[in-house]
């Protein structure tokens, strides 16, 4: 009982905590850049509504490079979270089993074959759709309750395919720079993204934050076991589509506009979980916020490595990443000893 | 693109030295008939030079007339993707190629006794005279060239006449935010113009890439859209059309002019001057 009491008070302070954190990350992101900008002029003209240099700069290049670091961030975290409490599988990420790259797939289809140009919406449509059709292939082929083993040679297996693909789709584009992109697709950055892009995905990624943590009951039952679950009332199929859903539409919304950021949602939920007392419904909206400060964290990184042009976000991500999934398939084999 | 850092004046130079010994020995036997070009700017040349019948093939970037000038006549010529295999069947007597491109290819055909002509990459207008009579050399029509070239100078004075009291100040702006600097053929393009170029200010030897954030806030007047029209989607060509450029348009001039005009340095290059001499000659 104490325990739990313990629990419950960590996650009050946690959300906050973490809320902090990001308004604090965010500022630094609009703070820093390649330009020396005076930010006081700037915050003044731009609430002024005075269209000067200054006020433009910080309007339409740094403010949505931010917006979209936090909102791309909470949307990988929660998805992480979300299915590794959906798999009972701590490796279930999207990019490692395959989600991320099959969404930039898409969103590769929708952009370089003109669609995007004509129907703005279709770049979203396209990631989300990627998204979908992986999320639908692995759970098909590996239900719910899936070994460690069968989920990460899943995740090879869609990992490679979609980025052969990609790298096909690209190669047959027209425009003779689309070839070298396939780094941005595949790695991930939000230099030079722009309002139209915020815009563009906010709605598609509330819907799948929504969506998601509307499961936070059902995950918490869930970890129970799945009889447990169905017998306290939970309809499992009603909750899988839910969940699939919802990391479709953030994931795919998300890598659509700043390609494939790696490892976010594996790192995140790994280290918050002990934090909510390992109850997964909780771990959704936290991690989110982690999340957020993760890919917010990674993008004052790369702007301040003296690395130009800059470094790609899932570069830096990948680092912090592949030493954490090393570590973690370590103690998952100690454990099956 | 040209993304490739240049190299050294003194490595620069060879083949260019080398370019015009073998042409002086060529001019002497009887000129080529079956021409073969595995490079986009010495297409250009040849097509601009050569009577169509005796150019065998062009590359197949040279037919899209987003990308190339020339693009109407090279429709009418056999396209080649650089392959030693598509070369070797056309059974050249000249195979002309970029110095820095298709690389496996001439090192191949060198090999198998069919030696092409190498050409650099003019940095600036005098280096691009000197290239267009190698080339005329070559081929055998050196009168073509020298009304080529005269005709490219009398453009220049022309525009010379119309050059501003006050340089504007200006920014180019191309794909993947690269913009030029000093020492390009660029940078002489927009001096020609007069313009001064904030990049070679900025201290940007020949290509680099620049934030749009340094690009908004470098007190430009002027501001050149590298651009090509119509062309298929890519985030490359995405930067160009960002919402800070066209909220930039009320405190500056933008001014959009195709790639295509100065990819190479051919006669084309007179035409970028002169669209940018009329595009801000009302402000003044």
């Amino acid at each position: 009982m104490k325990h739990r009491a313990g629990a419950g008070l960590r996650t009050l302070v946690l959300l906050p905590v973490l809320g902090l954190v990001i308004l604090i990350t965010a500022a630094a992101s609009l703070a820093v850049g390649y330009a020396a900008l005076p930010l006081d002029q700037a915050f003044a003209d731009a609430i002024a509504g005075r269209a000067s240099l200054p006020a433009l700069v910080l309007l339409e290049l740094r403010l949505p490079r931010a917006l979209l670091g936090a909102l791309v961030g909470f949307s990988l975290g929660m998805a992480g979270a979300a299915m590794q409490g959906l798999m009972r599988n701590p490796l279930a990420e999207p990019g490692v089993v395959g989600i991320s790259s099959a969404a930039a797939l898409g969103a590769v289809a929708a952009f370089y074959s003109g669609l995007s140009a004509t129907v703005a919406l279709a770049l979203p449509l396209g990631g989300i759709a990627g998204a979908l059709s992986a999320t639908l292939v692995l759970f098909v082929l590996l239900g719910r309750g899936a070994s460690t083993m069968t989920l990460i040679l899943a995740g090879v297996a869609l990992n490679s395919f979609a980025g052969a693909a990609t790298a096909l789709a690209l190669n047959l584009a027209p425009n003779p720079y689309a070839a070298l992109e396939i780094v941005f697709w595949l790695m991930g950055s939000l230099a030079d993204r722009s309002m139209s892009h915020v815009w563009l995905v906010l709605p598609l990624m509330l819907a799948g934050w929504l969506l998601m943590a509307s499961t936070a009951p059902a995950l918490d039952a869930l970890s129970l076991g799945e009889e447990t679950a169905a017998s306290l009332g939970f309809d499992l199929t009603w909750l899988l589509a839910r969940l699939i859903g919802g990391a479709a539409l953030a994931v795919g919304s998300a890598v659509a506009v700043t390609g494939a950021i790696g490892f976010v949602g594996l790192v995140v939920p790994h280290l918050l979980r002990p934090l909510v007392g390992h109850r997964p419904g909780k771990l959704l909206v936290a991690s989110g916020l982690g999340g957020a400060i993760l890919v917010l964290a990674a993008d004052l990184g790369v702007r301040l490595a003296p690395v130009r042009p800059e470094l790609k976000l899932g570069v830096v991500t990948a680092l912090i990443g592949a030493p954490f999934l090393f570590a973690l398939v370590q103690r998952l084999r100690r454990e099956a000893l | 693109m040209r993304r490739v850092r240049r190299l050294p004046c003194a490595l620069r130079a060879v083949p260019v030295a080398a370019g015009l010994v073998l042409a002086a020995t060529s001019a002497a036997s009887a000129p080529p008939e079956r021409i073969v070009s595995l490079n986009m700017c010495t297409d250009e040349l040849v097509l601009r030079l050569a009577d169509r019948e005796r150019i065998a093939s062009v590359t197949w970037l040279s037919q899209d007339p987003r990308n190339a000038n020339m693009a109407d006549v090279a429709r009418q010529v056999l396209a080649n993707h650089g392959l030693v295999e598509q070369v070797l069947a056309l059974k050249p007597d000249l195979v002309v190629a970029g110095a820095y491109t298709t690389r496996a290819t001439v090192n191949l055909l060198r090999r198998v006794g069919t030696s092409p002509r190498e050409f650099g990459v003019p940095r600036n207008l005098a280096e691009m005279r000197v290239q267009i009579r190698e080339m005329a050399a070559l081929l055998g029509e050196e009168a073509r060239g020298e009304a080529l070239i005269a005709d490219i100078d009398t453009r220049l004075d022309a525009l010379a006449a119309r050059r501003p009291a006050r340089p504007l100040r200006a920014i180019v702006l191309r794909p993947n935010g690269f913009t030029v600097g000093r020492g390009s053929l660029v940078d002489e393009i927009l001096t020609r113009a007069g313009l001064v170029n904030i990049a070679a200010e900025l201290g940007i030897e020949s290509y680099g890439q620049i934030p749009l954030e340094a690009v908004a806030l470098a007190g430009a007047e002027v501001l050149v859209l590298n651009d090509t029209p119509d062309g298929p989607p890519s985030l490359a060509h995405e930067v160009l059309h960002h919402p800070v450029i066209t909220a930039l348009a009320g405190k500056l001039k933008p001014v959009t002019l195709p790639s295509r005009l100065w990819t190479c340095a051919g006669p084309s290059v007179i035409d970028a001057i002169e669209q940018l001499v009329a595009a801000t000659e009302p402000s003044r």
